[in-house]
């Protein structure tokens, strides 16, 4: 009988799968959606025709008046009473509306990047603080900037009533020293009296140069300031301050809250910016929380923690990233919402100036045409604002569906 | 010799809704260099809220250590603020985790995270950080290491896992590695594997090694100083060859009891603990065992024995009545 022997051979195959990203598979389960595509295909449409415009279709709406075309139907080709083209029709003084709506499209994408960043940005800091530092313990510099930073706070108001602001500094000085000398007289009465008439000393003092009745308010509220540096605050006490403020910005209704600062600031298209993305801090302060506090007690924090990994760097190097779907929805999602805030502040004259082009404003100008039979004014812009607002919910629907973890192999 | 690390009287504590959590309650002992100490015990018996405490990693609120001292090379470790605790950990003790599927970070490689670490505590470049991963990938046992730095934690198997976690933990060469149930989530082929692993690296860079466990089988062939933790507290501390044949603590004589052994009959019944292990909220005045106690006295319910060395041996045991009861087995 004759042995068989296996021949020499070269291993060829590896069972090692080429390394796929998570961004690519995402990207990949996002296209074969359709619903996204589509969402995309409109983002990308608003985006470009926004952008392109305003840089290569220049527009000055000042000087864009033309009543000898007041009101015109929309055409494809000049006839007789119209000799220019005009495929979305004329507004009341005979601007070209299909112009106005592209350029209106830049604004809204001004207001919606430049509202859903102050949101992110504010509110995502605050999410991710709040988060984080309600789990894990301050290290005695991080505990110092917090007492800096509480004093600073509180000693605005004593500041802005006496309208003495170098009072800050004192505030900022003595919030910095409470946290320094965090252990002297610790959990004594004694430490409250103490940082108690310190705070009178600093509030009292420089306003008495404005006022008996002002430096009686300001000592009040020195004294109160003292006693709440002289509790041992931390993270725990951070975070629910925060997040308690967070909720009495929630609990006005979105409008009214966006009227009531744009009526502080004055309208303008850039105060209607800053009111709407004030207005959403709280949304994005709270999921990124929600998101941190789903993992900060995960291993791999713990593990961070155990190589020595500074806090800075535990928060932008493994919480930031994990948590990144959620905000990147809510974003996207935000986006369209900013949109839509902006061309209600406009319909009500409190966002963009009139002239310029911003679809909000441009449907308050032209609804009362609507019963003179003036459609075109009205469609147009509503359908601007419908399809751009459709086009990012579809995209951050199709996002989420491609961020899901529970779809991630 | 001065030993390594010394722990006096620590004490952790966890206040809850529902009360005081008395977690550890005056844990004292020492370790040497190149030490492999087996901390073995129950759930919640405190062994890994111990090593947590000694890494300052309790979570706070709610927890806290309300006593005790952490010696490690002449310093106290919980007189240590939390800046210089972070340049103690990963470099002076690290520490590996139970579960390996979640102590990676999803979102990076490994390769990027062992560098990380590495380049955390020493002055190497993103390049001679990337290199030293690879090596110690490879002293861990992965196959293909430097192919493998690119690959994402969800690449890899779960022993894989733990070998890569491993490798981070001994990145800068600790001087005590705290190995946290390491194995308890890996199937017995991969357990055997990691502790071959594990003691050949120790042989290799002499490191004193914590492993924490509940599987007697383990630290049996792993350790050679074992402690047996009870409701916070060590109830008996030996040499492995002391515990396993003078055993002398009777909480220590029922645990061994209630392993299955080769040589028994089929259809033996394994012998079992009576009771409960005490409500952390609540602990008895006298040894927290008594109520489960075969061979308990009045005086237990009454007076906590302390830990006492037997017969001048590196044997130490809490229990009243231990010189009867060594006379029993």
């Amino acid at each position: 009988m004759t042995k068989v022997h296996p021949e020499d051979f070269e291993v060829t195959d590896f069972a090692v799968r080429e390394h796929r990203s998570l961004w690519g598979d995402a990207w990949r389960r996002l296209i074969s959606s359709n619903t996204a595509r589509l969402g995309l295909f409109i983002v990308i449409l608003f985006v470009s025709s926004a952008t392109l415009s305003h840089y290569f279709w220049k527009y000055e709406p000042k000087k864009d008046l033309n009543y000898s075309l007041k009101l015109k139907a929309p055409n494809i080709r000049p006839n007789e009473e119209v000799d220019s083209i005009h495929i979305f029709g004329t507004d009341k003084l005979g601007r070209d509306i299909f112009r106005r709506v592209v350029h209106g499209g830049w604004n809204s994408l001004r207001v919606g990047i430049v509202a859903v960043g102050i949101s992110l940005s504010i509110g995502g800091l605050i999410g991710l603080l709040t988060g984080f530092y309600e789990s894990i313990t301050m290290t005695t510099a991080e505990r110092i900037i917090l007492y800096g930073i509480t004093g600073l706070i509180l000693g605005l108001l004593s500041a802005w009533i006496a309208n003495q602001y170098f009072q800050l500094i004192f505030f900022l000085g003595f919030g910095i020293a409470a946290g320094y000398y965090q252990d002297l007289l610790a959990g004594k009465p004694l430490r409250m009296i103490v940082f108690g008439s310190a705070g009178l000393l600093i509030s009292v003092i420089p306003s008495l140069f404005a006022g008996l009745t002002i430096a009686l308010i300001c000592g009040i509220w020195g004294i109160l300031t003292g006693v709440l540096l002289s509790l041992p605050l931390d993270g725990k006490f951070f975070s629910n301050v925060m997040m308690r403020v967070m909720d009495m910005l929630l609990s006005f209704p979105g409008y009214l809250l966006a009227i009531a600062i744009v009526a502080f600031l004055g309208p303008g298209l850039g105060k209607g910016m800053i009111a709407i993305g004030i207005v959403g801090i709280p949304v994005y302060a709270r999921l990124v929380r929600s998101a941190v506090l789903g993992i900060i007690n995960k291993e791999y924090i713990l593990a961070a923690q155990a190589v020595g990994e500074p806090h800075g760097r535990i928060l932008i190097r493994h919480i930031t990233p994990n948590i990144l779907s959620p905000i990147i929805v809510q974003t996207t999602m935000g986006l369209a919402n900013a949109i839509l805030s902006a061309a209600a502040l406009g319909f009500l004259g409190l966002g963009a100036i009139p002239p310029e082009p911003e679809w909000g404003a441009m449907l308050g100008d032209s609804y009362r045409y609507l019963t003179s039979g003036a459609w075109w004014a009205v469609l147009f812009p509503g359908l601007a604002i419908m399809l751009s607002v459709l086009g990012f919910n579809l995209l951050g629907d199709g996002l989420r569906d491609a961020l899901d973890p529970k779809l991630r192999m | 010799m001065k030993p390594l690390l010394e722990i006096r009287d620590l004490e952790t504590r966890f206040y809850t809704q529902d009360g005081e959590v008395k977690a550890v309650n005056g844990v004292s002992y020492t370790m040497d260099a190149g030490e492999i100490l087996g901390v073995v015990g129950e759930s919640g018996c405190g062994k890994s809220v111990h090593a947590l405490s000694m890494m300052q990693l309790i979570p706070d609120p709610p927890g806290k250590i309300t006593n005790g001292e952490v010696w490690l090379d002449g310093r106290d470790l919980l007189r240590l603020d939390e800046n210089q605790m972070q340049k103690v950990r990963g470099r002076e003790i690290a520490m590996i985790f139970q579960d390996p599927m979640t102590s990676l970070n999803p979102v990076y490689t490994v390769g990027f995270q062992i560098s990380e670490a590495i380049m955390l505590h020493t002055d190497m470049t993103k390049n001679e950080a990337r290199d030293r991963a690879g090596e110690l990938l490879e002293l861990v046992g992965i196959p293909g290491a430097i192919e493998r730095l690119d690959d994402y934690p969800h690449q890899f198997s779960g022993g894989m896992r733990q070998r890569a976690m491993i490798a981070m933990g001994l990145s800068c060469e600790p001087k005590l590695l705290i190995a946290d149930e390491p194995t308890t989530a890996l199937d017995v082929t991969i357990q055997a594997q990691i502790i071959d692993l594990v003691k050949k690296l120790q042989s290799e860079l002499g490191m004193a090694i914590m492993w924490i466990t509940h599987d007697l089988g383990v630290v049996a062939e792993l350790a050679q100083i074992i402690n047996v933790m009870y409701a916070g507290s060590i109830i008996e501390r030996g040499s492995v060859h002391s515990i396993y044949k003078e055993t002398k603590h009777p909480y220590t004589i029922g645990l061994l009891g209630s392993l299955p052994r080769l040589d028994d009959a089929p259809g033996t019944e394994l012998t079992s603990i009576p009771g409960l292990p005490p409500d952390l909220l609540a602990l008895p005045e006298g040894c927290p065992f008594a109520a489960r106690c075969g061979y308990r006295i009045d005086k237990c319910f009454v007076e906590k024995p302390k830990l006492v060395k037997v017969n001048g041996k590196d044997h130490s045991v809490a229990c009243w009545r231990w010189e009867e009861i060594s006379g029993l087995t």
